[in-house]
């Protein structure tokens, strides 16, 4: 059982480090270099801001619609914090995602068929713009899905 | 089979011109008789009315006379080839482009009902009967995975599964556009440049570009070597409907730039998108044992995607050409 519980601060905190970190060796074997090339040269001009929803997170867990905000600047991750619902929410892209995606996502399900089974959605922010860095951002979907949490498996909505 | 000419000779001939009577082998053929149809001539077919654009009762008419039935096919002869004839570099080489369409084909079924609802009335019934189309492919490429390949599950979902390792990271590119482009187009189903953006990545990009010319990949090979005879007859009959759906699809587009002229820019905008993740690949294809080479699928793309904005008037601006000369294959169609 991980004492980092789903969407807390910990978890959060976390994901900072895992996305600062970027993909796994694990990860990284079997794509080519230049993928992840890309990716690195995307990650070290990106300039915008996620807010990635739990649309229907257990009342254990926190008030819904809660987001992990993360925001982007100079190649790193210059903020990464939960904001709850009353919170002001600010950012260039906000997605949301159902509390049994993200569960799914945690054990395995494929970040690249979470965007396009519509799993994870775009609510707010350019389309067009967006897509330019999608690689970027599955693999660093794939990278949140994989941080250590407890995420109950029949919790309180 | 007669004709065993190489799989790109096509390329190097340049486009070529349609008797009557080729026009007509194409059109009228019964699925059994797809077999002997060049699969280069229907490329070719999709382009002859591209310059005078059929409207959409005629293709509703023509999707009457030209389905078939995806259960008439026997994959028993693909089934001795794949385990028997071809060489294991020909089955991976084959499964890392086929892979792309079964998913492919999946995706541009369910994404495709949401664009009706802001259509003209004859556009929703070339619609309807697309969305027919792209459920009927997704069953043949089922029925070929299961039936030759030999993948195992209890649905269709199990076998979409079961090929998703072999699909590329850069098929979330287009095709995970193309879902959130649904969505957009869902919450406002009458905003005509979001539509015009989904018909974009949709019609000309995945079906007139990606879908065209890696069908050809594949068919080509099938063609030269003699191979995979049910699967040569589908995909060559799921050809021929594409022809219908791109031609639908330019249509559209160009009615659109007509009624008013700054739709161009969401053209451009969206093959700007496009083209900005179409630069890099995740995986190395092989295409040699199919007898195709990188640079040669990458020259197939760009002529079919030079050839449809030319046909129907649409031009390209010069960032756009300049971000063609970087694009590298995408494995993908639907």
């Amino acid at each position: 059982m991980n004492d980092i519980k789903f969407f807390s601060k910990q978890w959060a905190e976390s994901v900072r480090d895992a996305l600062v970190a970027g993909p796994s060796e694990q990860a990284k074997a079997g794509k080519l270099q230049e993928y992840w090339d890309f990716f690195d040269f995307v990650k070290s001009i990106y300039p915008a801001s996620w807010a990635l929803g739990c649309r229907d997170l257990p009342a254990d867990l926190g008030d819904a619609p809660s987001y992990l905000a993360v925001e982007w600047a100079g190649g790193t991750v210059a903020d990464c914090r939960i904001v709850g619902p009353d919170d002001p929410l600010e950012a260039t892209f906000v997605l949301g995602m159902d509390y049994a995606d993200w569960k799914a996502l945690h054990e395995g399900y494929d970040a690249q068929r979470t965007v396009m089974y519509r799993k994870i959605l775009l609510e707010d922010g350019n389309l067009l713009e967006f897509f330019k860095a999608i690689y970027f951002f599955a693999e660093c979907l794939a990278v949140i899905g994989d941080v250590p949490a407890e995420y109950p498996a029949h919790a309180a909505v | 089979m007669t004709e065993r000419k190489s799989p790109t000779a096509v390329l190097h001939e340049g486009p070529r011109a349609l008797t009557e009577e080729q026009v007509r082998e194409i059109e009228e053929s019964e699925l059994e008789a797809v077999l002997n149809v060049d699969i280069d001539d229907v490329i070719e077919y999709v382009h002859k009315d591209l310059k005078s654009l059929p409207d959409f009762i005629t293709l509703y008419r023509k999707y009457l006379k030209q389905r078939w039935d995806v259960y008439e096919l026997d994959f028993s002869q693909d089934k001795i080839d794949w385990q028997e004839k071809m060489t294991e570099a020909e089955r991976q080489s084959f499964m890392a482009i086929a892979s792309g369409f079964h998913h492919g084909e999946r995706q541009v079924e369910i994404e495709l009902p949401v664009f009706m609802i802001g259509a003209s009335e004859e556009e929703k019934l070339h619609i309807a009967a697309q969305i027919e189309d792209e459920a009927r492919h997704t069953v043949f490429f089922d029925r070929f995975y299961r039936e030759v390949v030999g993948l195992e599950g209890d649905d269709i979902m199990d076998i979409l599964d079961a090929s998703f390792p072999w699909v590329s990271e850069t098929f979330v590119g287009p095709f995970g556009l193309l879902a959130y482009q649904a969505d957009e187009v869902r919450r406002n189903p009458y905003d005509e440049r979001a539509r015009v953006r989904y018909g974009t990545n949709y019609f000309l990009w995945i079906e007139g570009v990606l879908a065209l010319s890696v069908m050809k990949v594949t068919l080509s090979y099938a063609r030269w070597r003699g191979f995979l005879p049910a699967y040569y007859t589908g995909f060559t009959a799921t050809c021929r409907d594409e022809s219908r759906h791109v031609q639908g699809g330019m249509r559209y587009l160009q009615d659109a730039v007509r009624k008013d002229h700054t739709m161009i820019n969401e053209i451009h905008d969206t093959l700007r998108t496009i083209l900005a993740v179409s630069g890099v690949a995740s995986r190395e294809i092989i295409y040699e044992p199919l007898g195709w080479t990188e640079a040669e699928v990458r020259m197939l793309f760009v002529q079919q995607l030079r050839r449809k904005l030319n046909d129907v008037g649409i031009d390209m601006a010069p960032d756009i050409e300049e971000m063609l000369q970087q694009v590298q294959p995408v494995l993908a169609g639907g």
